[in-house]
């Protein structure tokens, strides 16, 4: 346990001490993970959301399926496809993308999306039929229906972007493997813990963990903020 | 009288929980680098120890720096590393015990195949980092404080300092394989240890461009953490491994250890001075 204290305390004293590698992974970390969840939120909630209003859509069931699955696909591995692609040898090796934030961001994109989908489809396709056939009675169109839906499962939408916000913003493998954890470039909080615990200094490794924990708190303060009243 | 007693049954109490019962293997942590452990060196050496003492091995592979902060905090029972002065100054502050040379190798100073700063067919490392510097030749460094970086911040030094934040100089603060792949990539060039660039090299453009420099040598040493300082430690067992890595069976196991056909590391008693 004094390990932890004199971690913590140590983790206090760098940040206040201003490293500017330290804040500026503050900077990666935020910028990468909105803008992939961000876009994937774009598509994956209505995706979501169609799924799981029509029941009639072709190969409905394998779509949720596969939503599922991906789901769990490792970190490490979501890197390992970007690589793939992104490497010189690769399909589109001639953008030059590799080791570059927006290399993280496509593979922060694809950890996004499906957990964003299923989460959606999950909270509307609880929800009475009764719902959309209503708003389709009274003459709206499918996509105005589905707008209607969304707003009826606002405290499951916010749950499910302070999810993926989540999950991106702690990620590693991405990170490390298509970002190259470059100092005042590509490291992001996750990727500075981790090499502060592989050099042994234990209390610098928990002061990007300290940043982490402060960055979902913010998060999830903002989220919560025009739902007040509505249970998370 | 009352208190004596119980004070001597929970000295009793507790030194029964840290003894093993006899049906238990003893186990044996050992720390070593991620180099080491990713040639698969020691899934050739522990298995005929193993056997034949009973005791089990468990392989901690992180980088130097964070295997010499599990021993500092006696988190292991032994460490294999390769930074000398670190091992000296672990020792020297009564961290560790017994530093023996278990065997060696080689760094290469690797680049792209163009080889824009002509480093080829060199032997001299001090120069060649010189030369890279002058140039302006990208580098990938491993920024991670492990035996490499250490051995890599040293050349520098010699050649008139590190050129750190230089737009050429690239820290990657990662593993050796994940920094050949970047240096591959980015066509830089990059210090890299002989087994590991070898594990690697089918899947790389990257080229041996400087080795045979003596300042190139890279000895790996192996302690015990010290059991007076961390009494749980596994002292007695961690001895019998430590004087496994150092005798003859063990020295003729690593010289004979081969991947893709080539030599990854010599005995200790073939050090060239």
């Amino acid at each position: 346990m004094s390990f932890l204290g004199e971690g913590l305390a140590e983790a206090a004293r760098l940040l206040w001490a201003g490293d500017a590698r330290t804040y500026h992974a503050v900077l990666v970390s935020l910028l990468c993970t909105t803008t992939a969840v961000s876009l994937a939120a774009l598509l994956a909630v209505p995706y979501g959301a169609w799924l799981g209003l029509y029941r009639s859509t072709p190969f409905r069931r394998l779509q949720v399926f596969s939503l599922r699955v991906a789901m769990s696909v490792p970190t490490v591995v979501l890197g390992l496809l970007v690589f793939a692609f992104l490497s010189r040898r690769g399909l589109l090796g001639g953008l030059d993308l590799l080791y570059t934030r927006t290399a993280i961001i496509a593979g922060e994109f694809m950890l996004a999306f499906p957990l964003l989908g299923s989460l959606v489809y999950g909270a509307t396709a609880r929800l009475e039929p009764r719902v959309v056939e209503t708003a389709l009675t009274l003459g709206a169109r499918r996509g105005q229906a589905l707008v209607k839906v969304l707003g009826e499962v606002r405290p499951a939408l916010v749950a499910a972007m302070l999810a993926a916000f989540g999950r991106c913003v702690t990620e590693l493998g991405i990170a490390l493997t298509v970002g190259g954890n470059l100092p005042l470039h590509t490291r992001t909080l996750a990727t500075a813990a981790q090499l502060e615990l592989s050099r042994g200094r234990f209390a610098e490794a928990l002061a990007p963990g300290i940043l982490l924990l402060v960055l979902a708190a913010g998060a999830t303060m903002l989220a919560s903020w025009p739902v007040r009243g509505d249970r998370l | 009288m009352l208190w004596r007693t119980l004070t001597l049954a929970l000295a009793l109490a507790l030194a029964g929980c840290s003894v093993s019962t006899p049906g238990d293997p003893v186990r044996v942590r050992l720390a070593i680098t991620t180099s080491t452990y990713n040639s698969g060196l020691l899934q050739e050496l522990l298995p005929p120890f193993e056997e034949s003492t009973g005791i089990q091995v468990q392989v901690i592979a992180v980088g130097t720096g964070q295997a010499l902060a599990l021993g500092e905090r006696g988190e292991v029972d032994l460490v294999l590393v390769h930074a000398r002065r670190r091992e000296d100054a672990f020792i020297e502050q009564g961290h560790g015990l017994d530093r023996r040379d278990m065997m060696w190798n080689d760094f290469v100073i690797l680049g792209p195949p163009g080889d824009p700063a002509g480093l080829r067919g060199g032997e001299d490392a001090v120069a060649a980092m010189k030369r890279l510097k002058d140039e302006g030749a990208r580098f990938v460094s491993r920024g991670d404080d492990s035996g490499t970086h250490i051995r890599e911040l040293a050349l520098w030094e010699r050649a008139g300092g590190v050129p750190a934040g230089e737009a050429f100089y690239l820290e990657a603060g990662q593993g050796m394989g994940n920094c050949l792949t970047l240096a591959d990539e980015k066509e830089a060039y990059i210090l890299s240890d002989r087994g590991t660039y070898l594990a690697f090299a089918s899947r790389l453009d990257l080229e041996i461009l400087v080795d045979g420099d003596p300042a190139l040598l890279n000895p790996y040493g192996v302690m015990l953490v010290n059991p007076r300082r961390y009494p749980h430690v596994q002292a007695a067992a961690a001895r019998k491994l430590l004087d496994y890595f150092t005798s003859a069976e063990a020295q003729r196991r690593i010289a004979a250890f081969r991947v893709a056909g080539e030599t990854l590391f010599y005995p200790a008693a073939e050090m060239r001075p």
